[in-house]
């Protein structure tokens, strides 16, 4: 069962405070513009509306009996692209053109714009690892929080980047904010212990959080990871962690640590190889190689 | 939703909001390699581009040129940006694709 609600057709402008009103309270918007057949130039606009986000619509820019019909199909679209959008991995749901079968007619070509809930970069432990970690976090677009049960260093004037800066106690690090499956997690903290603690929580969650990366030497997250398989979580579970956490950039800084975390976060985002594009082109070896060896004096 | 929509949404409204006209420029479909992908926007008013970009050299040109005939005429069109055929010569165009770019008129909203 899908429930809209019927409004005058919208237009660029009336979308736009739409889809931010739906952004504002945190959830998922889907704009279609029909680019051709009778309908062309349409706007409609289908938002999150209920308890159940795959259910409840509200959609606007419907008006007659033909534009419901290519407003349900576009209804079942986007919310394929609701379903895509929360699942976890290389750009599930695309921003982009579909066609729309409509009976007794042409198939028409609808655009559509995904507009996901903002991601949540949840760094647990706020000392000298998450100042740069938090500024690459706010770059890319997430809404960072950061967590720590040290008085001195939970302090929001040292994170500007931040939108949360929060004191916990470690032993319920996430009890004023729970994990969604759009949340990632970077644990950082100052011991292996509160580690522990953090990944006990996160592991049982379902759905399980996006993202859990996890800093540390390959000691530390062998020992970590051998307390949790002694307590009885699975393997395959904890091969879902990043740690550690970060692509391979030989990073020894904060600042380059960091850049390696969100160099990590961004291959997550968009499926990349995590290889140099040099590397997996290799410009001049495939279509210059000979030529160029033969010029070589 | 990304920083960029956000800021091409509120610099919309906005610009609806205090009449000012603008034009809605958004990458509907690319081929082959192309500066930006599906869901780039630019907002476009009279004196230039108020936010966001589709592509920086690479045939930004052009879509500034039809945001113009737009503002003139306000009639939605989409421009086929062919980045293809000028890869060796002097041409910004160095990026070796096609874009297909929407451009509507955003008209001030009713007070």
């Amino acid at each position: 069962m899908v429930t809209y609600a019927h409004h005058d057709a919208v237009d660029a402008a009336t979308a736009a405070r739409l889809v931010l009103e739906a952004h504002r309270l945190g959830r998922t918007s889907v704009e279609a513009v029909v680019l051709g057949g009778p309908f062309a130039g349409t706007r409609f606009v289908l938002r999150e509306a209920g308890p159940d986000p795959l259910l409840h619509f509200e959609a606007s820019g419907l008006q007659g009996a033909e534009r419901d019909v290519l407003a349900s199909a576009i209804a079942d679209a986007a919310r394929s692209f609701i379903r895509g959008s929360s699942t976890p991995g290389p750009r599930a749901a695309h921003t982009g053109i579909q066609e729309i079968a409509l009976p007794d007619s042409e198939p028409v070509e609808v655009y559509f714009e995904l507009y996901p809930p903002t991601p949540e970069l949840v760094i647990v432990g706020a000392g000298h690892l998450a100042l740069p970690l938090s500024e690459v976090g706010r770059l890319l677009g997430f809404r960072v929080v950061v967590l720590d049960d040290r008085p001195d260093f939970a302090r929001r004037d040292r994170f500007p980047a931040a939108s949360e800066v929060v004191r916990v106690d470690f032993r319920d690090p996430f009890a004023n904010h729970p994990p969604t499956h759009l949340s990632h997690h970077l644990l950082v903290t100052r011991g292996h212990r509160f580690d522990c603690e953090c990944l006990r929580q996160l592991l049982v969650l379902e759905p399980p959080p996006c993202y859990i990366g996890m800093i540390g030497s390959r000691r530390r997250v062998r020992a970590t990871f051998h307390q949790l398989v002694d307590e009885g979580f699975a393997p395959e579970r904890l091969a879902g962690i990043r740690a550690p956490v970060g692509l391979d950039l030989g990073a020894e800084t904060p600042a380059e640590i960091a850049i390696a975390v969100a160099a990590e976060l961004v291959r997550e985002r968009r499926g990349g190889t995590g290889l140099p594009l040099s590397e997996k082109e290799r410009i001049a070896e495939r279509f210059f190689g000979n030529r160029d060896a033969a010029r070589t004096p | 939703m990304n920083d960029e929509q956000l800021r091409i949404l509120e610099a919309l409204v906005e610009a609806a909001d205090s009449g000012r006209t603008a034009v809605l420029a958004t990458v509907v479909r690319t081929r082959g390699s192309t500066p930006r992908k599906a869901g780039a926007r630019m907002l476009i008013g009279r004196d230039g581009v108020w936010a966001g970009t589709v592509g920086g050299g690479c045939g930004e040109g052009e879509v500034l040129e039809a945001a113009h005939a737009v503002l003139a005429d306000g009639r939605t069109r989409t421009v086929r940006v062919d980045l293809t055929e000028d890869l060796l010569t002097l041409s910004p165009a160095v990026c070796g694709g096609i874009m297909e770019i929407r451009l509507e008129l955003v008209p001030p909203s009713p007070r």
